[in-house]
């Protein structure tokens, strides 16, 4: 299945999402003025990337730097959808990125990780403004 | 145990439990169902709290940027009311600076006839004494009356010019240092008042050999500010002596009048020298633009002069240079200055 990769914009995220090689990213800072809009075909994508057949581990970098409450949500979703995949035996992996003195957003990571039991989730300091 | 937020939630979760396990006993096959509904309800609750975390955070990062923004807006307050002042004492001593000017030029060139008149008046004290003592010992000739009489008459004549002299130039420094005082409007020819500028400029002029030609209608009159006048033609000619001339190397200005139509006035003053690229000329009347920072200059002159031109006289002022090809500043305003406008009022005119 084809890459989707959609460019960063003041307020909508970068998504990197390389399904060849089960390699998913978003980056930047995610406020869009019509959050259904931007995240109906990123979720689109990804529901029929994991429908198909297959098991290769998927590793999905979280690394927005500032995200709305919508955006919070859609995030939260996405990672129920990854959840399933680890249930149904594909290795999932979630690095949640945080800036190094950003304690809120540690902690924000630490509470989106409550609903996660079959993926590998893991809290990743990454140096001020290193994210990019 | 503090206070819960979601205490109506986890309380609604334990009456589907129990309503679960009454549900149990008489539907089970409906148990894993309302299990599931449970489970989601649950996670539900607990993504709202996340929710409410996620926005307590935006809340916060906003607080924080609009006290920064806050700081800030009164950190930009305060350099702008520094810079005006800075801009208000380096105008002022600017002003300072060329009144000073002003006044060493008028001491410099009144010296000279006070100096000859000084001389004339004890040549002639010596020689009156001279004959005053030939009378008393008797030995007073016709001869040395003669004499007496010649040097009496060509010193007292030297005397007088020079005096006069003195006199006409105190008079027209007078007249020049009182109107750049006060800037105060009346009736000049501008002719004789550009001449009357020059003379107290002599001092810088002379010592190289510099030229000013003067070409102006003989009977124009202004109804006018001539101090601000005076003070724009003293700062462009120090600039052309500054900026336009090798040192030491006499160069030549041009002042140059007409009268494009009966109430216009075009004055332009232009050197010899040589010139500027066409970037600073863009910018030479910009407050603080200047190429000879840390030498003297302060990069206020000409926007001084900008403004007295458009605030002062009413009128607009233009430059043309080229490297090499020297500098024209063309001067247009009105012959008889319009009144002020009111202020805060309405404007009649378009500008
Ligand atoms: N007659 C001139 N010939 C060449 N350059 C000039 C002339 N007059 C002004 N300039 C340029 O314009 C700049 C600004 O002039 P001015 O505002 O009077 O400031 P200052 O004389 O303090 O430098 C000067 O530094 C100089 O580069
Ligand atoms: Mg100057």
């Amino acid at each position: 299945m084809d890459s989707l990769n959609i460019p960063a914009t003041g307020r909508t995220p970068g998504v990197a999402f390389d399904f060849a090689a089960g390699h998913l990213r978003l980056t930047g800072e995610s406020y869009p003025d019509d959050v259904a809009a931007f995240f109906g075909p990123v979720f689109t994508a990804l529901r029929a990337w994991l429908a198909e057949p297959g098991d290769d581990p998927i590793t999905f970098d979280m690394e927005l730097l500032y995200f709305n409450s919508s955006s919070a949500k859609a995030l939260m979703n996405l990672f129920q959808m990854l959840e399933a995949a680890a249930k149904a035996g594909r290795p999932v992996t979630i690095n949640w990125c945080h800036e190094e003195n950003d304690e809120s957003m540690r902690e924000l990571g630490e509470d989106f990780s409550e609903d996660l039991r079959h993926v590998a989730f893991s809290l990743r300091n990454v140096p001020a403004g290193g994210i990019e | 145990m503090n206070f819960n937020l979601f205490a109506a939630e986890e309380q609604a979760i334990e009456q589907a439990r129990s309503l679960g396990e009454r549900l149990n006993a008489v539907a089970p096959e409906c148990a894993a169902d309302f299990e599931a509904v449970i489970e989601a309800f649950q996670r539900s609750t607990r993504e709202q709290r996340r929710l409410v975390r996620v926005s307590d955070r935006l809340q916060a990062q906003l607080g924080a940027v609009n006290q920064e923004l806050e700081r800030r807006r009164q950190e930009a307050e305060i350099a702008l009311a520094r810079l005006r002042e800075a801009q208000e004492a380096m105008l002022q001593a600017e002003k300072l600076a060329s009144l000073g000017a002003l006044v060493a030029g008028v001491a410099h060139e009144i010296n000279t006839p006070v100096g000859i008149a000084v001389s004339c008046a004890s040549h002639l004290s010596d020689a009156t004494d001279r004959l005053k003592r030939a009378n008393e010992g008797g030995g007073l000739s016709r001869g040395d009356f003669a004499r007496y009489l010649a040097t009496a008459s060509d010193t007292t004549g030297l005397i007088l010019d020079n005096c006069q002299r003195a006199a006409q130039l105190i008079a027209g420094f007078k007249q020049v240092a009182v109107d750049r005082a006060s800037a105060e409007r009346r009736r000049v020819n501008l002719g004789a008042y550009i001449q009357e500028t020059l003379v107290s400029l002599q001092p810088k002029l002379r010592p190289v050999g510099h030229g000013v030609s003067v070409s102006c209608p003989a009977d124009l009159e202004l109804d006018s500010h001539p101090g601000v006048l005076s003070q724009i033609l003293a700062n462009l000619v120090m600039n052309a002596l500054t900026h336009a001339f090798t040192e030491g190397q006499p160069g030549s200005m041009t002042i140059l009048v007409e009268t494009p139509d009966a109430d216009t006035v075009r004055l332009t003053f232009a050197d010899n020298g040589r010139g500027m690229t066409e970037e600073h000329r863009a910018r030479v009347f910009e407050p603080f633009f200047t190429t000879r920072r840390g030498q003297g200059g302060s990069g206020l002159g000409l926007h001084i002069v900008h403004n007295l031109v458009v605030g002062a006289l009413k009128g607009s002022i233009a430059v043309d240079s080229a490297v090499d090809r020297g500098t024209a500043f063309t001067l247009l305003f009105p012959r008889v200055t319009p009144p002020d406008e009111p202020r805060g009022g309405e404007r009649t005119q378009p500008t």
